[in-house]
């Protein structure tokens, strides 16, 4: 049905629907009239069938369009209803990894060198027995626990806002791919650079869909091709892997699918069991 | 380890290994005895059948849901060992856990109670003070869950008729501090402090039985819902 609305009634969709009907009806009031004309038209008045079979096509369109606008609707509720449950569960993994990560880590960190400090002070004091090598490795344990907790912040940071995606998906891919543990073919051709939104969303796929090459599978090389043409930004990655990849619901797929549905960019999986995959994702470059 | 602390038999449950491991060595290091350090409150409860501790240190957050487990596991612990210390310690404080733990508590009877904020491990002694105080039947609220308690408390009975600076020293008190500790904190003499404390005594219908058991019912009485 898309192929009957071009995309400028979207802006104006009254207007356009107004203009149909009016059209639809000048039909019928020409096909009644030719009809009323019988006596003149004598043998041609099979010729107001033209007009009213117009009428007939005009009125139809107008029904599937607004079947069309329901069903745009019901879809964007749905994405929306996907997008406010996609951010809350992320919110709360990352509650969750802050929680067992760097916030554990470093009330452990505090607990150690607490008690360094009272040994310290004991051994000033004479309260306590001098036992150096004891508060060092005290010490060497809180510090230890204090750069795991860097790392672990790191970590946290980048998968909640890469901050190399502020210069451009491009240079954010590159990175990703050399960072991949299976080695990847890249190619990236954006002529123009994506919405802000559009890049975040194609790179946390780029990154989910590589680490799946990595965690799944059992690949030995990958490609990942980053191309923007004509308003589309398509994100693909292929392995030589075991296949077998699905989307089902809950799994990770349908997770990137939905949060792809969002801006109405679409996913598609093909993986044959014995490979190879090729996840392509179809994103509108502005949001 | 100071010479007034006695060795406790403690029991751990915190899901975080780094934690737990971090907790067993201060503890272990002050000379006290750590009967079991478990990763939930199921094993918790099990271990606390089994060794019957002196006191337990709690995490409230644990699997396999990661709400209230450890909670839940203190307050029944505080039902079916009611000697046994109950510290429950988590990286917040939520109203809502504080008032059911004191609830519990104050429905059980004797033995100590506390709920610390993690940050507090930090500060080995006094964590270990706080916990040595649980042990040996009295409490260790941090200061946030006294000031959010109160601050969620609709209560007037009894408690209305106490002044200002006798909420204070009951604040005081519920953190676990002594008479001598709060006059410091107020700034005042530890006699006005003693009269003040037998002031709340009287207006909260305390008899005068066994002071430190009354500090602590004075405490469960002020703040459980």
């Amino acid at each position: 049905m898309r192929f009957l609305v071009r995309s400028w009634e979207y802006r104006r969709p009254r207007l356009w629907v107004g203009v149909r009907v009016a059209c639809g009806i000048f039909n019928v009031a020409l096909g009644v009239l030719l009809l009323a004309s019988v006596r003149w038209l004598g043998p041609l008045t099979w010729l107001a069938a033209l007009p009213l079979a117009g009428a007939a096509l005009i009125f139809w369109t107008v029904y599937r369009l607004q079947q069309d606008s329901v069903q745009r609707v019901r879809e964007l509720e749905q994405s929306r209803a996907g997008l406010v449950e996609d951010s809350t569960v992320r919110l709360r993994r990352i509650e969750r990894d802050l929680h067992d990560g760097a916030q554990a880590q470093m009330v452990a960190v505090a607990m150690k060198l607490g008690l360094a400090r009272e040994k310290l002070g004991g051994m000033i004091n004479g309260t306590m027995p001098p036992d150096l090598r004891r508060v060092l490795e005290l010490v060497d344990a809180a510090h230890r626990g204090a750069k795991e907790a860097i790392a672990e912040l790191r970590d946290l940071a980048r998968g909640i806002h890469p901050a190399v995606l502020d210069h451009g998906l491009g240079i954010a891919v590159t990175t990703l791919a050399a960072r991949s543990d299976v080695p990847v073919e890249l190619l990236v051709d954006l002529p123009e650079r994506p919405a802000a939104a559009i890049e975040t969303i194609a790179y946390f796929c780029a990154a989910e869909l590589l680490s799946n090459v990595a965690k799944h599978s059992r690949a030995r090389h990958a490609s990942l091709a980053v191309v923007g043409v004509a308003g589309v930004l398509q994100v693909r990655v292929s392995d030589d892997g075991s296949g077998g990849a699905r989307l089902e619901a809950g799994g990770g797929l349908a997770g990137l699918a939905d949060r792809v549905g969002t801006v109405d960019g679409r996913l598609q999986v093909s993986s044959p069991s014995g490979g190879p995959t090729v996840v392509i994702v179809e994103l509108p470059c502005r949001a | 380890m100071s010479e007034l602390e006695r060795p406790m038999r403690i029991a751990i449950a915190e899901d975080s290994a780094v934690v737990r491991a971090g907790l067993v060595e201060i503890l272990a290091d002050r000379g006290h005895e750590v009967v079991a350090a478990v990763g939930n409150g199921e094993d918790l409860r099990a271990a606390v059948d089994e060794h019957q501790p002196d006191v337990i240190v709690v995490d409230v957050r644990m699997p396999p849901g990661y709400t209230d487990e450890g909670l839940r596991a203190a307050i029944a612990i505080r039902r079916d060992h009611p000697t046994t210390g109950v510290l429950v310690f988590s990286q917040y404080i939520e109203t809502r856990y504080a008032a059911d733990l004191l609830g519990a508590a104050s429905g059980a009877g004797a033995a100590g109670v506390g709920y610390l904020l993690k940050d507090r491990v930090a500060d080995v002694g006094e964590f270990v003070e706080a916990l040595s105080r649980v042990a040996g039947g009295g409490t260790a609220l941090d200061p946030e869950v006294v000031t959010q308690l109160l601050g969620a408390s609709r209560r007037t009975d009894g408690l209305g008729a106490l002044t200002a600076r006798e909420r204070a020293v009951l604040g005081l008190i519920a953190e676990g501090r002594s008479n001598g500790a709060i006059a410091g904190i107020l700034v005042v003499s530890e006699r006005s402090v003693e009269k003040h404390v037998s002031n709340i005594f009287t207006k909260l219908g305390l008899a005068p039985s066994d002071a430190d058991h009354r500090r602590v019912l004075a405490v469960l009485r002020y703040l459980a819902p």
